[in-house]
């Protein structure tokens, strides 16, 4: 009998996910000009600027409002206006992201009403503030992502005259990727609202003045005209629609939305150029096709190799729906692909990727390292790709791992990892293949050696 | 740049009124002349300020119980909490004689993952199965249970879902209400978590005192990359026996018995000076505030304890290993200190450390011109001296103590612990001062500076106009530094580097800052076309 690789129902034990509101930060830190003031203790926005600070190795500066006992009782909308106050004065920002904790959606706080009355008190101009919910137990990073993106769009979105400029709004990417897609959208001579732009943000430069607010990202201005884009792009796949930025503007203003995949892979980047080319009717310029060339080239190399890979993928549902087309394409076809939290997409575009095949993978939502190290032991995975929580699937089942999506705590560089375009594809691939040939090379002829020699020549390489 | 008053006041330049006020009495510039300057430490930290504090349940779970090794912690909360704090510590724990390598769950995470229905109908269901559970799954001697923001407002009763699980499994199971809110910063957490296993853990053991050894406790030594166990490798060497180290590689049947101690040593004043002054009542215990963080320092805190035990052949034994130690280290540090002798740093960590990281500097001719705590209270600025004086404010108070009476029948007065004559006894604390901790200020050089609950920006301004050659904080306040091409270390967990303690922990640390001011990155940063005049840095500062 097989064992069954869940048994446990209630201990999560090694989470997969991180919690929601540090995806409305992530979504507000691609704002231009903007801070985030986190309503709650402060322990969350210390424990969040540690998470991100790790990741992009860079300052991360996140407020918050600091609730001791007293305001749990009497309420913090006293600690919230001082906060607010202050990052005014110190950091001068034009807009302030407001995002609430689970200390503050269960005492019930509104902070709509408590920013109404601040700003009305205050009679300040030129700055934004934003309320945006994003109670931990409600969801996860990914959650709090769309949440705070789509609350961004609905509060700078007015009725504008239509306009050349295309929508992008992106998913949980690192500031490498953005600058990628940024490059393409030069490239294809296509004026874009990239939502939210973490390309600078997130990932500065050394010989530029070194400022409390980076220099870079989404200007407000430019968010507040996207109704009037010829299309959106939105690399949002798995994300439901109540949640969609896309979807609103759809709905709103009227804008096509081409909702596709992460560009990761050589169809899903197909995708997106298809759709660029449909929306703008601009040729592909002969730079882009090589580079097509190349990762065409690159697959044929390594699809030999590929195809030993049985990889288990996980973390961010869009994330982990690209890297599994990728891996499909190239016939390393996903044993495991798991997410921490859950949609109502997740499950059924991963089996539409595998359903023409043999193998399905198996697939788990609301998962913990716990559970995918059981099930990929058992599913003989021999790669995983995913963020450094999965560190463990290493160290527990010796299983190689491809750090991609966020977090990266244990290596470098994590605010560079390319893993879009046909470039970044490329570099993805060629990561994917030899770490799984470093792998093979020190293990090989021992293997061998076991199977032919030590055990008289019966072939027995799976155990 | 010497620190002055035009440097204080740019720090304060853009604050509103009531916050200057505020953060005025934080920053002291010390001033012998003044006598000891009072600092304000521990009060409320400023909303909107991006202070580098953590919380209540920061300090219970991330610093004091989680690194106890086989006892499993559960994170009652949603998601973020347990995650965040999931092996950012780097307490190291090994497998030993007592405790074999299946029962150590340092390494995992271990949270309940509340959803809104648990936040509407309440939690204590889920956790109670989850216990359960991770019994059936893991066995654990025994299981902390750790409360987040939400559930002290939800009303789970911790403390009754802890009871049944232990009556059903027959292991104790401790509860913590350490949410996040409680109290300014992480010290309540410490508070909290000391009252417990004092309450309920320390002195449950059945071990007897053992007259032919001399034991001792390490208290507030977390074993961050290793460094408890480069003091034990010391210790040991001297003769020494340690029942625990709390909490680094601790276990929790250590812990049960460290009440046999003829002393307690006490590294972490800040995190856990409560346990030492509770176990001096309850049990008699004496304790000595020692610091293993520098070469001349640990010196130091070697020979006090010789003479604490006031036994020959300690006192001769601890100079033949100190011996053996200097001639191996002294000539290593004697060839980094022609790199760091007269360098200035920053220090912002901790409740502790940036006071024990001055002695390890001051061995590489290095100084601290700004140091600060975290989330100190005055006494770890100014010494012990002044807990009579400060005065409790609503935070503090929430924050249970525990009437402690003298347990009847292990309290043995302090000099029958120490195996002393009361007349030795006194004498010895004429030299020695046991039971006291003299804070970071008496280190501090004049007209240097001391900053509690430093924030981002100050950090940023002190660092623009005092350009140090390096800078010490956690990994939170790095890469400021790092943007404006001054060199960085983390000494919350080191880099990925230590241990720092001790003797060899002096030639790490001196390696690594070495290694980190040598970099010739750092001077390539201007490029050769701009004008040659220029300073690393400049481009950015």
């Amino acid at each position: 009998m097989v064992p069954d690789p869940h048994p446990l129902h209630e201990v999560n034990e090694n989470q997969c996910q991180v919690c929601m509101p540090l995806g409305g930060v992530m979504a507000l830190k691609g704002i231009a000009d903007s801070m985030v003031l986190v309503h709650g203790s402060q322990g969350c926005s210390t424990y969040m600027r540690l998470s991100m600070v790790e990741h992009f190795n860079e300052p991360v500066d996140i407020a918050s409002s600091s609730l001791n006992e007293k305001q749990t009782i009497y309420g913090g909308e006293e600690n919230f206006r001082k906060g607010l106050d202050n990052i005014i004065r110190v950091y001068r920002p034009k807009v302030i992201g407001v995002v609430t904790t689970c200390l503050t959606e269960t005492m019930g706080e509104d902070t709509g009403r408590m920013i109404g009355t601040y700003l009305a008190d205050r009679s300040l101009h030129g700055i934004d503030i934003i309320p945006i919910s994003t109670p931990s137990y409600s969801g996860t990073q990914s959650e709090g992502f769309w949440t705070a993106v789509r609350d961004l769009i609905v509060y700078y979105t007015t009725t504008v005259s239509p306009h050349e400029g295309v929508n992008i709004i992106v998913a949980q990417i690192s500031p490498a990727d953005t600058r990628e897609i940024k490059r393409i959208a030069r490239l294809m001579g296509v004026m874009i609202t990239l939502v939210p732009d973490i390309s600078m943000t997130l990932d500065r430069p050394y010989g530029i003045l070194y400022e409390k607010i980076p220099p870079g990202g989404t200007r407000r201005e430019d968010i507040a005209g996207m109704g009037g884009a010829k299309a959106t792009i939105q690399f949002g796949y798995c994300c439901p629609d109540p949640l969609s930025p896309g979807k609103y503007l759809e709905e709103e203003y009227g804008v096509p939305l081409y909702n596709i995949p992460l560009p990761t892979g050589l169809m899903n980047m197909d995708r997106f150029i298809r759709a660029l080319v449909s929306i703008t009717k601009k040729p592909v310029p002969q730079s882009i096709m090589l580079e097509r060339g190349w990762l065409c080239d690159a697959m044929a190399d390594a699809h030999k190799c590929l195809a030993e890979i049985r990889p288990a993928v996980y973390g961010d549902p869009e994330l982990v729906y690209a890297v599994s087309s990728l891996c499909v394409e190239n016939g390393a076809i996903p044993a495991l692909v798991a997410t921490g939290t859950t949609s109502s997409r997740f499950s059924r575009e991963i089996l539409s990727l595998t359903q023409d095949g043999e193998r399905q993978p198996e697939i788990l939502e609301q998962a913990d390292f716990s559970g995918i190290g059981a099930t990929a032991a058992q599913k003989g995975v021999n790669l995983a790709i995913g963020h450094s929580g999965g560190k463990v699937l290493t160290e527990r089942h010796g299983i190689p791992l491809v750090r991609a999506g966020y977090p990266v705590h244990d290596r470098l560089g994590g605010q560079r990892i390319l893993t879009l375009g046909y470039t970044g594809t490329l570099s993805l691939l060629d990561t994917i293949s030899n770490t799984y040939l470093e792998e093979k090379y020190r293990t090989y002829r021992q293997l061998r050696r076991t199977e032919f020699y030590d055990r008289g020549g019966v072939i027995h390489a799976e155990t | 740049m010497a620190i002055n008053h035009e440097v204080l006041d740019k720090i304060l330049l853009p604050y509103p009124d009531k916050v200057k006020k505020n953060r005025i009495k934080h920053i002291v510039r010390k001033n012998p002349e003044e006598g000891c300057q009072q600092i304000e430490a521990n009060t409320r930290t400023i909303p909107g300020i991006i202070s580098q504090r953590g919380c209540c349940y920061a300090g219970c779970k991330g610093v004091v119980v989680g690194p106890i090794k086989d006892m499993i912690t559960i994170t009652h909360g949603p998601v973020g909490c347990g995650y965040y704090s999931w092996g950012t510590r780097r307490n190291k724990a090994r497998a030993d004689e007592n405790t074999p390598p299946e029962q150590i769950y340092g390494a995992m995470c271990f949270i309940t993952d509340m959803q809104e229905p648990d936040i509407v109908f309440g939690g204590e269901k889920k956790l109670a199965k989850m216990i359960d559970e991770v019994v059936e799954i893991f066995h654990p001697r025994a299981i902390n249970i750790c409360a987040t923001c939400p559930i002290g407002l939800i009303g789970d009763d911790l403390g009754a879902v802890a009871k049944a699980a232990s009556e059903r499994h027959k292991i104790q199971v401790l509860s913590y209400n350490c949410e996040g809110y409680k109290g300014v910063s992480q010290s309540a957490g410490h508070h909290i978590a000391n009252n417990m296993l004092l309450e309920h853990v320390i002195g449950t053991g059945d071990a007897k005192s053992e007259p032919e050894k001399y034991v001792i406790n390490i208290l507030g030594e977390y074993n961050i990359g290793g460094d408890s166990w480069e003091i034990e490798r010391i210790l040991h060497d001297i003769g020494y026996t340690i029942q625990g180290v709390l909490t680094g590689d601790s276990s929790y049947e250590e812990i049960k018995n460290i009440h046999i101690a003829n002393l307690n040593l006490v590294m972490c004043h800040r995190s856990i000076n409560y346990i030492a002054e509770m176990m001096e009542e309850k049990y008699g215990t004496p304790w000595l505030k020692v610091n293993f963080i520098g070469v001349e320092a640990t010196k130091k805190s070697l020979r006090d304890l010789a003479q604490v035990t006031g036994d020959e052949t300690f006192i001769r034994k601890t100079e033949e290993v100190i011996a053996r130690e200097d001639s191996v280290v002294l000539p290593v540090l004697e060839q980094y200190r022609k790199i760091c002798a007269g360098k200035i740093a920053f220090a912002f960590v901790g409740g502790s450390r940036s006071h024990h990281y001055q002695h390890l500097l001051r061995d590489l001719g290095m100084e601290v011109v700004v140091a600060g705590y975290e989330f100190a209270h005055r006494d770890d600025y100014e010494g012990r001296q002044v807990i009579p004086t400060i005065k409790l404010d609503a935070d503090t108070k929430n924050i249970p103590e525990l009437d402690i009476k003298p347990d009847p029948e292990r309290y043995q007065e302090a000099h029958v612990h120490l195996n002393l004559s009361k007349e030795k006894y006194d004498e010895i604390c004429s030299r020695i001062p046991l039971g006291y901790y003299e804070g970071m200020y008496p280190d501090m050089k004049s007209g240097n500076l001391m900053i509690d609950d430093c924030n981002h920006y100050e950090a940023e301004i002190l660092v623009k106009r005092l350009k140090p050659d390096l800078f010490f904080a956690g990994v939170r306040d790095k890469y400021i530094a790092q943007k404006m091409g001054i060199p960085a270390k983390q000494l919350h967990s080191y880099d990925y580097s230590g241990p720092y303690a001790g003797f060899t922990g002096a030639m790490n640390f001196a390696r690594d800052v070495a290694h980190a001011m040598t970099t010739p990155a750092w001077r390539l940063i201007t490029p050769p076309w701009e004008k040659e005049t220029k300073e690393p840095g400049d481009n950015n500062a």
